[in-house]
Order: structure tokens, then sequence, then C-alpha cells
């Protein structure tokens, strides 16, 4: 049974490990994965803890539902206090690494301490060791890999390490298995570097007994349809991610020159077509792949078709890598995208946060903020390929004086810089934005200033709010498991509604969260897909346990609301810019200049952007400054904590 | 028991509102629903005038490649000079 997988704390100084059980009500309260995770953040972590220290809980789980007959269960999550923006600090993958830690018996690792020496974890059947790493420490993420399989006499060990980037604590450095499943964002590749762990390797031969296999197996076949029948995933498995940006950019919802333009013209060398292109060009038309258990497959593989690194396998590009690599930084070149890619999947470094500071340091440069003396000498202005690839490289290795400072992230990096170079920076709490622009989508934009990471569209994005559904297929969707009798607009241009509509769906994304199963298969990028309705069957047949979509909804909102307690705590306030809900002035400022007729032009208006936050702030059981009502927690049964009941 | 095995959920019963053989045009306050020709390449907005390039997934599943460049950046600089003048 699922229900059976255990919890392991283990101290890295002292070589202590301790394995508990996970109690039901625990279960039944948090479930598993993200929300189980960030109570185990909350109570095992002190007020102000150094995010590169010893006592910085590095937590790894799988949902509740990984590894068990349920499709795409294939999630990995990682969680710490972030080095990049000093509150949470989250990621989330897909691969295979948290199916082989369910069957080598484990649902959560709490890791604390650090290191004498470069160290990796192997767990292996409920037996867990601290193992040297010196011969690994260095590598790159997949050399790393194939090194401790090697090691390990065992070529189906899966592993989840931080490549070199993390071992230089980059602020955005990621965690990372296989070629390219990226737990990105907040730099979690950091805090295990800071802790000599180079790795977790896993290898699990132990069943997981299913609750009602037969009616598991069955219902599973209708999810699949559901999922596999949906266009945009029958779009994603030709394509791949990267037709988001290509749909993205084509209204002109995309960040180029940094913040300057909202789309990336004449872009059609790195349009979803062009790509596919070179992947069947180099892999053969049998180029697209997935994750375990998932039927979407997504993730394209291809070699990189010129150039130094020239026959070079990588997957992907996912849509981040053609907005970090190809539009933000005005290079919509292939070969930049395809090899930019390459470079931090084999340093272990977020595509979307380099890619972002990079375009800043343009646009600094473009503006005199910094010269080419800062840059050693680097022509480092917006067309740039090479500067692009160059920059990357030594970012990884804190090469020079710009590079260094960006390797802390933005924030640190604009008081390097000094004058008005924060202005320019596009972040929310320290985390630079995606690729995207918001300033014609103001739900979108209440998304990224109110997410729980920093800006972030993986948090609570509207995104099906760009379709233009009709207004009662909005209630259908929004109106459920809790009834909303307010207004929806089909308007992705409008301000009605969408605080509600950001709140259901940071509800859904911390539901899926929590049941280990990818996004695409929620109400992500597709209307049809399944959500609060559909979970409660997946969950009773293959666990046992049975939920009503309201219990599993007030779930939601209690592990949302855990670790809007976390940010709290580390000094998260309302319209503070380094750390709070707020934008950057450009949103409201500047207006777009291209994009479709309607998208051109637009700001977000201030005013309706604050009564936004105010309506959000209400759906979540918060007051007009962001602190939860004692009412809210008292409903959500979180009076007491941190309850240290783990 | 919190199961009911047999009833359609909300996101099962929206799959009847699918539409195949066409796509939304890519400007907000228009989104006309647009339905290329099998084979085509291009298709112009009735509505807005938005020109875009088509691709096929497949027979019968179109989709927007991307705007015809020339054309789209000319309404979009004429629609905001009428919002922001020369700024």
């Amino acid at each position: 049974m699922s229900l059976d997988r255990k919890i392991a704390y283990i101290n890295l100084t002292t070589g202590d490990v301790e394995v508990k059980p996970i109690p039901l009500d625990v279960r039944r309260k948090f479930l598993g994965g993200r929300g189980l995770d960030a109570y185990l953040l909350l109570n095992h972590s002190e007020k102000g803890c150094d995010p590169l220290g010893p006592d910085n809980p590095l937590i790894v789980s799988g949902g509740i539902l990984t590894a068990t007959c349920a499709s795409a269960t294939a999630r990995t999550h990682v969680m710490a206090k972030s080095p990049l923006t000093g509150l949470l600090g989250s990621c989330n993958m897909g691969g295979f690494f948290a199916p082989e830690m369910a069957w080598a018996g484990f649902h959560h690792l709490v890791i604390k301490g650090k290191a004498k020496k470069p160290s990796y974890i192997y767990i292996h059947n409920g037996e867990i060791q601290i193992r040297d790493a010196k011969n690994i420490w260095g590598k790159t993420t997949t050399d790393a890999q194939w090194a401790i399989r090697d090691e390990l006499d065992d070529q189906e060990v899966k592993s989840l390490v931080c490549g070199p980037a993390g071992e230089n604590l980059v602020a955005f450095a990621n965690v990372m298995t296989g070629i390219k499943n990226a737990g990105g964002r907040t730099g979690m590749g950091a805090v295990m570097g800071s802790k000599n762990l180079k790795a977790i390797a896993c290898r699990g031969t132990m069943d997981i007994n299913i609750a009602h296999p037969v009616e598991a197996l069955e219902y599973n076949k209708r999810f699949i349809d559901q999922i596999t029948s949906a266009k945009v995933n029958k779009t994603q498995g030709t394509l791949g991610t990267p037709m988001i940006w290509g749909a993205t950019n084509s209204w002109g919802g995309v960040r180029t020159r940094n913040f300057q333009y909202n789309q990336c013209e004449y872009a059609d060398d790195i349009e979803p077509e062009a790509i596919d292109d070179i992947c069947e060009d180099t892999m053969g038309p049998y180029h697209m792949s997935g994750c375990f258990g998932c039927q979407v497959h997504c993730r394209a593989q291809y070699r990189i078709p010129s150039g130094p690194l020239k026959g070079k396998y990588e997957e992907g590009p996912e849509y981040t890598s053609q907005g970090a690599f190809g539009g933000e930084t005005d290079t919509p070149r292939a070969e930049t995208v395809l090899v930019g890619n390459h470079l931090v999947d084999q340093y272990g470094m977020d595509n979307l946060e380099t890619g972002s500071l990079i375009s800043w340091a343009m646009e600094l440069y473009e503006k005199g903020i910094i010269s080419s003396k800062d840059t050693d000498g680097l022509d480092l202005r917006f067309g740039n390929d090479e500067a692009v690839l160059e920059m990357i490289e030594r970012i990884c290795f804190r090469k020079g004086k710009v590079a260094d400072a960006l390797a802390n992230g933005g924030i640190p990096a604009s008081k390097t810089f000094g004058k008005d170079s924060f202005s320019y920076l596009i972040q929310v709490k320290g985390m630079s934005n995606l690729h995207s622009d918001e300033r014609a989508t103001p739900g979108l934009a209440l998304n990224i200033a109110t997410s729980s990471r920093g800006s972030d569209h993986l948090r609570s994005r509207p995104a099906i709010d760009l379709y233009h559904l009709p207004e009662e297929v909005l209630q259908k969707i929004y109106g459920s498991p809790i009834p909303y009798d307010g207004k929806l607009s089909s308007e992705h241009t409008e301000y009605i509604g969408k605080p509600w509509q950001v709140f259901w769906q940071e509800n859904c994304y911390m539901g899926v969260d929590c049941l280990g199963i990818c996004k695409y298969h929620t109400t992500f990028l597709g209307a049809t897909l399944p959500n609060y309705e559909d979970w409660p069957k997946v969950l009773y047949y293959n666990t046992g346990l049975e939920f009503t979509p309201e219990e599993l909804w007030d779930i939601s909102r209690r592990c949302n609301m855990i670790e809007r307690l976390f940010n709290l705590r580390e000094g998260l306030t309302r319209n503070d810019l380094e750390k709070g809900d707020m934008l950057n002035h450009r949103y409201f400022d500047e207006p777009t200049r291209r994009g479709a007729i309607d998208v051109v032009g637009r700001v977000i208006d201030k005013k309706k952007f604050v009564k936004m936050v105010d309506e959000f702030y209400e759906h979540k059981g918060l007051d007009k400054k962001g602190n939860p009502k004692t009412e809210t927690l008292k409903q959500l049964g979180l009076e007491n904590e941190p309850s240290h009941m783990l | 028991m919190a199961v009911d095995t047999n009833k359609e959920s909300g996101a099962e019963s929206l799959r009847k509102t699918r539409t195949y053989g066409k796509f939304r045009c890519h400007n907000p306050t228009c989104m006309g629903r647009l339905e290329p020709k099998p084979g085509d390449d291009h298709v112009k907005c009735p509505v807005c005038t938005s020109e875009f390039r088509v691709a096929w997934i497949k027979e019968g599943f179109p989709r927007i490649r991307g705007p015809v460049w020339e054309v789209n950046k000319k309404l979009a600089e004429e629609a905001f000079k009428k919002r922001w003048g020369d700024k």
C-alpha cells in the first residue's frame, strides 16, 4: 500500500538516520508531496535560518499516489528555505525518481546537517547509506548519474543530483534527474551543494499494493482517455511544450529584451514546428518520450544540429528555454536555444532565472549601468548569441564581476550594480519572472504577484483564461467543488472574477502536487482535464482512502496556508517589492508595444490590481495585510502550528 | 461512499464542447473562430483583419503557427498610436 511508505530523517553531520511511518491523520490533513513537505518545512526549520546553513532542512518527496496505478504520478517535489528568495523554496520535476524512491520504501526524506566531505545518499529497499562522493563531485548532472550507476553496478538506479552550479552555490541551481527533468526555481540545487550532498540515489523493488486494483485499472483507462483526447495534450505529444511559447508569442504575451517588448518578432527559427524539424532530423520520427506512467509524451529528444557542440544528445527544449535563451535576450536562433538548454541542464541551473538575469544584465548594459569593463570585454548586447551562451557558463562557474553577482540572484546583484538597476529587474519575492509578459492579462499578473515561491506560473496561473471560454463553461469549472456565485469574465484583459480564478487554480495546483500528478493532467492548459471531482476516485481505488471533492479542496487550502505561514514567518509583507505580493512598477507604467491589436498599449491598472489582491486575500481568508485571520486558521486546523506531529 | 463511479465529472462533461478543425483568432477581444480549409497555410480574421500562418498537427487539426509578421506589426503600430499617440 502506498500509505505504508515512510519518512526518513537523515542527518548528514552525524550520519544518523531515523525512519518513521506517516500516520493516517497526517495523510488526511496533508495527503503527501508538496503539501506535507510544507508542513515538514514549517515544523523542522527555525525562523531566519540560513538557507545555505546546515539547519535548513532539504525535503524530498513523492505524492500520495506515486508509483500506483494512477496515471502520470512521476512528480518529485523538493522543498527548503530558498537561497534565492529567503522565503519558500520549492520545485517539482518529472522523470522516474519519485516512483523509484517509493519502491525503495519512502515517500518523504528530511535531510539536515552538512556532510564533512562530498557525499551522496543511497536508498535501497528500506536501507539508507551515506556514501563518499569524491568520484562524483564536480561532474555534470548526467555524468554524475551515470557514475553513480557504474559505482553501484546497477543501471536501474535513479538519482536526483545537483550539478556544478549547485556545488558553486549559484542561488538558482537546480536539482536534476535524468537528462532534463529539472527541479527548477528557488535554488534547491544550491541547498544540496551547501550540504556537500551531490546526489540521492534510489533503487527499489518493494511492492506497492493497490487497494482496489481491478477498479483502479478500469478507472485509469477512463482517466487516460480524458487526458489523451484533450486537444492541448495531442498538440503537446506532437510538438512538446514549445507550442506554449509559440502560441503565447503569437499574440504578444512573452517578454523580449528583458521587459521592453512583449513579442519576439520574426522568431520563425524557434517556432515549435522548426524545433520539431530539428528533432526529427537528428533523432528520427519517433522523438517524443515521456515521464513515468504518462501518455502525453511531451518530451522531445534532439541532438545539437550545428556548432561546437554538434551531435550532443539532449531533451526538450521546454517552452521555458525558448523564452529564456531566445525571446528574452532577443536571440531567436534555434542553435542558441538548443545549446543554452543543454548547458543549463548539464550545469544544473534554472533556465528561467538564468535567461531572465542575462536579459536584465543586457538591459543594464544597454543603459550604461554596467559596462564592458564590468563584463571583462564581453559585448553584452541584446541579440548577441555568443554572449548569452558565454554568460551561462560564467554564471555557473562565477567567472567575472557581473556573472558572479548574477549567480547570487537578482536582488543581491542589484545591490552590487547600484544606480537604478533594481527598477529594471522583473521579479517578485526575489525570483525572476518567467519569460511571459502579463500586462495584457490581469489574472496572470495577480497570479505571479501572489504566488508562494515568487514570480511563477506553476502555482496559481489561470492559463485557460486565455481561451475565451464562455462564461457558463467558466462557471462550471470554477464553481466546483465550492459554489461561486460571483461574476466571471471570458475576457482575459478584464479584472472581473480573476481573484477567484487565481484562488481556485492555487488550490488545484496544490492538489495535484500533493497527489504527485503532473499539471498537464489537470485544469492547467486544458479545460476538460481532471480535477477535484475526478481525484476522489483515483485516490480511493489506489489507496482505499475516501475523500469528497470538498475535503480535497480543504486540504489544498490548508497546504497553501502552511506555505503562507512559512513565508510570513520569514518576512513576507504585502507591498514589499523584495518580499511581498507586489509587481515591478513597469507593469503599471510602461505600455506593451507589440502583439495583437487588443494586446498592444496595455498596462496593469494599479487601483484595480490592488482591489484584486484584496479580493484574493478575502477568498484565502487573509486580512488586508495578507495575514491569516484567526477564524481561517481555526477552520483549517492550523491554529496550533507548528504542531510537530512528525 | 464518497466515490460515485458512474457519475460524469464536470471536466468530463465539458468534452462535448471541444471543437475540431477550428481555432480562435489570437486577438483577445476578437477571438473569433477561424476555420482554415484543409492544407491552408494562411488565414485572415474577417472580423479584426489579423493574419496568421497555419500549421497542421494532423489532418483536420490546424493550429496557429504564428502571426504574419508584417501585417500584424502594422496593425499593432496603428493600435498603439491610437491609444498612446507618439509616446
